[in-house]
């Protein structure tokens, strides 16, 4: 067995996606998906790739990063597939194995950190951490950003939550518990 | 009726959210006490990169809220309450999962057990007031208004049993109820706005909005009515440059707000980019 089929067999078991293969092959997710223009390969086609243990091609695609969970597959397929799920677990597999590191994987990051430190969320945080990697993006925001502080829309001091000390521990926790698994 | 709410990081932001929730709540009866040290429930951001952490997040809000004596916990974004029923799902089949979640939790003395049902305060309005109630507090004439209502993805998908995961018409009965004219045959209800990805990939993201505005004006709608903050900034936002007559969009709270004879400044309208100018 190569490399790519023991991947493709660990990432099934890992991430409980034997179910892809039960795919019919109809493309009804990709019809249905409001960014496949984009994608290099729709979910019907990167499945296909998967299940011919092509790891190497699906992991380096940007379908997964291009995947907005809106859910329309998920509740088109015949098969039942959780299509999204399986978007989750292949930007996992994808960061976990350094094939690429996509804007989107930037901007997850640059929101999990205010959150890990935290425990709130505000679009300042999340910006400023973006924007540090991709300042296209964040200049480009600017007059929105400027449009919505006038409205007083925008908050500048972090929000935290009340048990902090509580929460990193219940986080720290759950790392000591991933890593473990 | 008195409900846990977890009000989520983007609401207080909102163009007017918060007030018109409020003040809506308050004529109907409707008391939303706010969970207590609640945190971001981690959203797509979580789902995409932590396999465990994505469930400790939505639960630990969860646990707070039972541990607090709600059995019920009120969303007023698409994403929190996906998220929340989400993990409510997985966590509910998987029980090795459970237990590596209360590991975590129990860091903080606190213990998910998932009994409780979670909600969006749209569909605790229609389902729980009812539509015959709210009749009874319309004061205002909306009856020149055409409103399209926009349900965004989150909402009814993927489970779709508090309404159509293709065509709902929850928010249609509601605009119906506070005297305006729900738009019909709005084929985008269900679009989705692209949500973060408009950060990271705005030139593909913009003509997702470009269609859920061009078939709002071009069906005659005077505004799109929205159930989400996300939803609500992405639509709004990205109408400069459209090239298209600008759509106001507003939150249905604005919109009953309005029925409930409340003023423009009580629901912040002049929060919107796009000025709504009701003219009743």
């Amino acid at each position: 067995m190569t490399n790519e089929l023991a991947l493709r067999d660990n990432f099934f078991k890992k991430y409980h996606a034997e179910e892809i293969q039960n795919c019919i092959q109809c493309g009804t997710c990709s019809g249905s998906c409001p960014l496949a223009p984009y994608m290099d390969y729709g979910p019907r086609q990167l499945f296909a790739l998967i299940r011919e243990g092509d790891m190497t091609e699906a992991l380096n695609a940007n379908t997964m990063w291009f995947c907005v969970s809106c859910y329309n597959c998920v509740v088109k397929c015949p098969r039942g597939i959780s299509i999204t799920d399986h978007m989750y677990s292949l930007k996992k597999l994808a960061a976990e194995k350094g094939v690429k590191a996509p804007k989107m994987l930037h901007l997850y990051r640059s929101f999990n950190t205010p959150i890990e430190k935290h425990g709130r969320l505000t679009d300042v945080a999340v910006m400023a951490g973006y924007g540090l990697r991709h300042p296209g993006a964040a200049f480009g925001n600017i007059p929105l950003g400027m449009k919505l502080a006038a409205k007083k829309r925008m908050e500048f001091k972090a929000r935290t939550v009340d048990n902090i000390a509580g929460f990193k521990k219940v986080m720290e926790k759950a790392n000591e518990l991933e890593r473990l698994s | 009726m008195k409900y846990g709410f977890f009000p989520g990081c983007s609401y207080k932001g909102a163009a007017g959210y918060k007030e018109s929730t409020e003040a809506v709540c308050r004529v109907l009866g409707i008391e939303l006490e706010e969970i207590q040290d609640w945190n971001c429930c981690g959203a797509t951001s979580y789902w995409s990169t932590e396999s465990l952490k994505a469930y400790v997040l939505p639960a630990r809000i969860m646990a707070l809220a039972e541990k607090q004596g709600f059995s019920e916990i009120v969303n007023v974004c698409n994403a929190c309450y996906s998220t929340l029923r989400k993990a409510q799902e997985k966590l509910s089949g998987d029980e090795t999962l459970k237990e590596k979640v209360n590991l975590a939790l129990a860091e903080e003395g606190l213990e998910y057990t998932g009994n409780f049902k979670i909600r969006h305060l749209m569909e605790v309005i229609v389902n729980d007031i009812g539509t015959d109630k709210i009749k009874e507090h319309v004061k205002a004439g909306l009856s020149n208004l055409t409103i399209a209502p926009y349900y965004g993805c989150q909402l009814n998908r993927p489970w779709a049993d508090i309404d159509d995961a293709h065509n709902p018409v929850l928010m249609d009965g509601l605009i119906r109820a506070v005297g305006a004219k729900p738009l019909e045959n709005y084929s985008a209800k269900t679009e989705c706005c692209g949500a973060a990805q408009m950060v990271a990939y705005k030139e593909l993201c913009v003509p997702l909005n470009r269609r859920i505005v061009k078939d709002a004006v071009n069906k005659g709608a005077n505004a799109i009515c929205t159930v989400c903050p996300l939803c609500q900034l992405n639509v709004d936002s990205s109408q400069a440059g459209l090239g298209l007559p600008k759509i106001p969009v507003i939150f249905f709270t604005q919109l009953m707000g309005l029925a409930f004879g409340l003023t423009e400044e009580d629901l912040m309208l002049n929060k919107l980019l796009t000025p709504f100018k009701t003219a009743v």
